[in-house]
């Protein structure tokens, strides 16, 4: 097999392939080949670049430099209907289909049909269907409207679909996210099923025991760069442990400026949990005290920063704020009792990008800048003030104050949520990414803030997937993994390497488990 | 590089077309209309008489502003100005109320609809356009209920019919009416707490949601107001026409809606704001205006009336695009 393997020409080539954003450089020099017939594992931790190549196959960015060559010439795709027409299909987490549609209706989606007299003629269509639905396994009366089918037959579709055109390979993104073991095994006889007709699959997951059963090509990436190629048969889960984590852990010194502590604990909470996303979490922050939360994404990491801010309510635990029992009714509740939070998707939470700079800073403190309550009148000179020395105070890059937040560049951007909350008396801030796509400068700015407002006595948590951020910051990182709390780091613990391990440690204890 | 830079220059300029497009348009339309029929359009007394019948359109239309700034519509406007028209001379003849009072309950009337728009966009999660579809016709049913269609003309306190005809200062009264609820709304748009709020849950509602405001009773307080202004509307006309007609402001809601539109693109990058509304109410009652003097068919009327309001949402929804680009 392999050294036949060996002599097929490899089905996509990427070659060199590198890509930076504002100055931090997500790909290096990556080269990754795939053979038709192979599962191809991709693996790495948050951040490694596994999704910038696979944006950067499907098209949806450029590479800054290298070539990508599919079954002999270059390739370049202009979206999804392109990548059909060369035998290409991208099966992302949120999957492409409409689910109020049929089975039958999602899979001749966009496709030429069969018609008679202009009409669609539905028993041609349908017998096509069928053989492809057979051809997975997979037995469903064809009007099925796909919303009432599992997770796991929704993917079985997902991939039917590719098969509806003459597919030569399938790029898969953490199939098996919210998937049972059961199901898992279902979705792997398909694969299995798929290569043995040479299509080929590039299988992106974080679960090493799926990658070890079912890749026979396996590739690592870590920090832009692809450090390890193997196949299954040489390699061992400790390999491939290491080579994602790293060697050796070194301690990362944080810059020596005196920084306030107390031992006066502000918000604590006793074991909350909220569904199946949130599970007995119990933690104490300290007056003055920076704490992170990492983990893989989907940890639940937000979802606890939700019930903090009175997005969601606990099924059940409780909260604690400065010594008093806090149960949030809503998020006005939650800012009011002194929480603030800067949201994962800046511009979509955080921001009214069309309004100005002074627009967006006052939203939280509009009754304090207002003449009086009878009217409701705003004093706009008050406004204009607080929003300069916060601009000032956060070094804003901005023309003036009156310009529109969405002519700022992503790091000011976030500033100015940051700036938000700085009208207000903060008692605890939640930062949730605070830099994801933010520049090299921007981020050491917004770390320096971060610490500014713990030196005032804040209490101030991060949640962040960039492990090299936590150790920059933290006085403690806990590291959460499907809605628990599965570690905790302190001190000089805290390396990037010991997060990312302690991340994927109970992985390796489910392995073990299972074996 | 070059080339993005050049794009990136066309789309200014375009830009910058469209929003004094409207403007332009305006001066250029009076230009051609003073010069066409110089004894006629271009006088004192022509121009006092357009922008006092725009005044109802400009107070309909202010209120119309805000549904669309919350992100809402509403299409029920011209209908409860209608029955609004209906109520006010039906409570005057009917029922003897004193006309200062029968106005202020007609607006509370109005304003009730706009609550039950806001309760059932925001609570039943009834998407706007039908929510206030199926209200107005509610309040078309409501008015024939009312009324049973019969215009109601005679008896109509000459002190009523006088609001409208009245003037002061050589001014007419409704001129100086618009002016005021005009100011009113945009001092409340842009001076105070809840314009503030209702323009951020506009732009973001989940962004806003997260800086704690209560989002749906924004809604419902815009929509409330968007209401009252149709009701204002409603009331001036039948004081206009000296007589509560069923269907009297049913022909406002296309040009409102147009105005709307225009003024979104107008000076801004499709945003909707007071200023932009009156110039887009401005432009279409002199091209109404121009066009009836000329004596053009009715059924050109139509055509103007349908290819404005696709010009100006398309316009609105093109500086929008380009603006975020």
């Amino acid at each position: 097999m392999e050294s036949k393997d060996s002599v097929k020409a490899p089905l996509l080539q990427c070659k060199q392939i590198s890509k930076s954003f504002g100055g931090v450089e997500a790909l290096k020099k990556v080269s990754l080949d795939i053979y038709p017939g192979e599962v191809h594992g991709l693996i790495g931790a948050n951040g490694a670049g596994k999704s910038t190549l696979i944006k950067i196959i499907s098209g949806d960015i450029t590479q800054d430099s290298g070539e990508i060559v599919f079954d002999g010439a270059p390739l370049s795709l202009n979206g999804p209907q392109d990548a059909y027409k060369l035998g290409f299909s991208f099966i992302h987490q949120e999957l492409n289909l409409v689910p109020k549609f049929s089975v039958i209706e999602n899979l001749t989606l966009g496709m030429e049909k069969e018609t008679k007299f202009g009409l669609i003629h539905w028993q041609t269509v349908s017998k096509r269907v069928t053989e492809v639905l057979n051809q997975i396994g997979l037995d469903l009366p064809l009007n099925t409207i796909v919303d009432t089918l599992s997770v796991a037959d929704q993917w079985l579709v997902s991939i039917a679909h590719a098969l509806m055109r003459n597919i030569k390979m399938i790029c898969m993104d953490e199939p098996t996210a919210s998937l049972s073991a059961e199901e898992s095994s279902k979705l792997f006889k398909v694969i299995e099923n798929l290569t043995s007709n040479g299509v080929a699959v590039l299988y992106v997951s974080h679960r090493l025991d799926e990658i070890m059963q079912l890749c026979s090509g396996i590739s690592v990436f870590k920090d832009g760069e692809c450090v390890l190629t193997t196949n299954k048969s040489k390699t061992t889960r400790d390999e491939l442990v290491t080579a994602i984590v790293g060697r050796k852990g070194t301690a990362v010194v944080q810059d020596a400026t005196e920084r306030f502590k107390s031992e006066k604990v502000i918000l604590s909470t006793k074991n909350l949990s909220w569904g199946t996303r949130v599970k007995d979490v119990s933690f104490d922050l300290q007056e003055g005290s920076i704490i992170g939360f990492a983990g893989l994404v989907g940890a639940g990491r937000t979802e606890l920063a939700n019930l903090i801010f009175g997005v969601e309510h606990p099924d059940s635990g409780n909260m604690e704020l400065v010594g008093q029992e806090y149960h949030p009714k809503n998020v006005a509740d939650a800012i009011s009792s002194g929480i603030g939070l800067v949201p994962e998707e800046r511009r979509s939470q955080g921001l009214v990008l069309k309004d100005s700079v002074k627009f967006n800073i006052n939203m939280l403190n509009l009754k304090s800048i207002r003449f009086s309550k009878l009217f409701g009148l705003i004093n706009n000179g008050k406004m204009t003030g607080i929003s300069k020395s916060i601009v000032d105070r956060l070094q804003i890059k901005t023309p003036n104050v009156n310009t529109a937040v969405i002519n700022l560049s992503g790091g000011n951007q976030q500033k100015v949520v940051i700036g938000k909350w700085l009208t207000r008396d903060l008692k605890v801030l939640i930062l949730d990414e605070p830099s994801r796509g933010v520049d090299v400068g921007a981020r050491s700015e917004i770390h320096k803030r971060i610490k500014e407002l713990a030196n005032e006595g804040k209490g101030v948590i991060v949640i962040s997937s960039d492990n090299e951020e936590l150790p920059l910051i933290c006085d403690i990182v806990y590291v959460m993994a499907e809605g628990k709390i599965v570690g905790k780091l302190e001190g000089s613990e805290i390396t990037k390497e010991s997060i990312n391990y302690k991340s994927y440690e109970h992985i390796l204890q489910k392995n073990s488990e299972s074996l | 590089m070059e080339k993005e830079k050049l794009l990136h220059n066309r789309r200014r300029t375009l830009l910058a077309i469209s929003k004094f497009g409207t403007i332009i348009g305006l001066v250029l339309m009076f230009m051609a209309f003073s010069i066409a029929v110089p004894n006629i359009f271009p006088t004192l007394r022509n121009i006092v008489n357009i922008v006092n019948q725009a005044s109802l359109s400009a107070i309909i239309a202010g209120g119309l502003t805000i549904a669309l700034i919350i992100g809402e519509m509403d299409l029920s406007v011209a209908n409860v100005a209608s029955f609004s028209g209906v109520l006010v001379t039906g409570l005057m003849v009917e029922s003897h109320v004193p006309v200062w009072l029968a106005i202020v309950i007609v607006i509370l009337v109005g304003g009730a609809f706009g609550f039950i728009n806001g309760l059932v966009i925001t609570k039943l999660r009834v998407n706007a356009v039908v929510a206030t579809l199926g209200t107005g016709s509610i309040v078309v049913g409501l008015n024939y209920a009312y009324a049973r269609g019969v215009p109601i003309a005679s008896g109509v306190p000459e002190a009523f019919k006088q609001i409208s005809l009245g003037r002061f200062l050589g001014i007419p009264n409704n001129i100086l009416i618009m002016i005021v609820v005009l100011l009113i709304l945009y001092i409340f748009i842009n001076h105070t707490e809840w314009g503030f709020q209702l323009r951020a849950v506009g732009g973001n509602p989940s962004a806003s949601r997260l800086s704690g405001i209560k989002v749906d009773k924004i809604k419902i307080l815009g929509l409330t107001i968007t209401s009252m202004c149709a009701s204002i509307t409603g009331i001036l006309l039948a004081s206009l026409i000296g007589s509560g007609t069923s269907a009297a402001a049913d022909g406002y809601l296309m040009p409102a809606f147009a105005a709307v539109f225009l003024g979104s693109a107008t000076l801004k990058d499709g945003d909707f704001h007071i200023v932009g509304t009156l110039i887009g109410v401005l432009f279409i009652s002199i091209g109404f205006n121009g066009l009836a003097i000329f004596g053009v068919p009715t059924y050109v009327q139509y055509f103007f009336r349908g290819g404005i309001l696709i010009l100006a949402v398309g316009m609105s929804s093109v500086a929008r695009t380009m603006a975020s680009k």
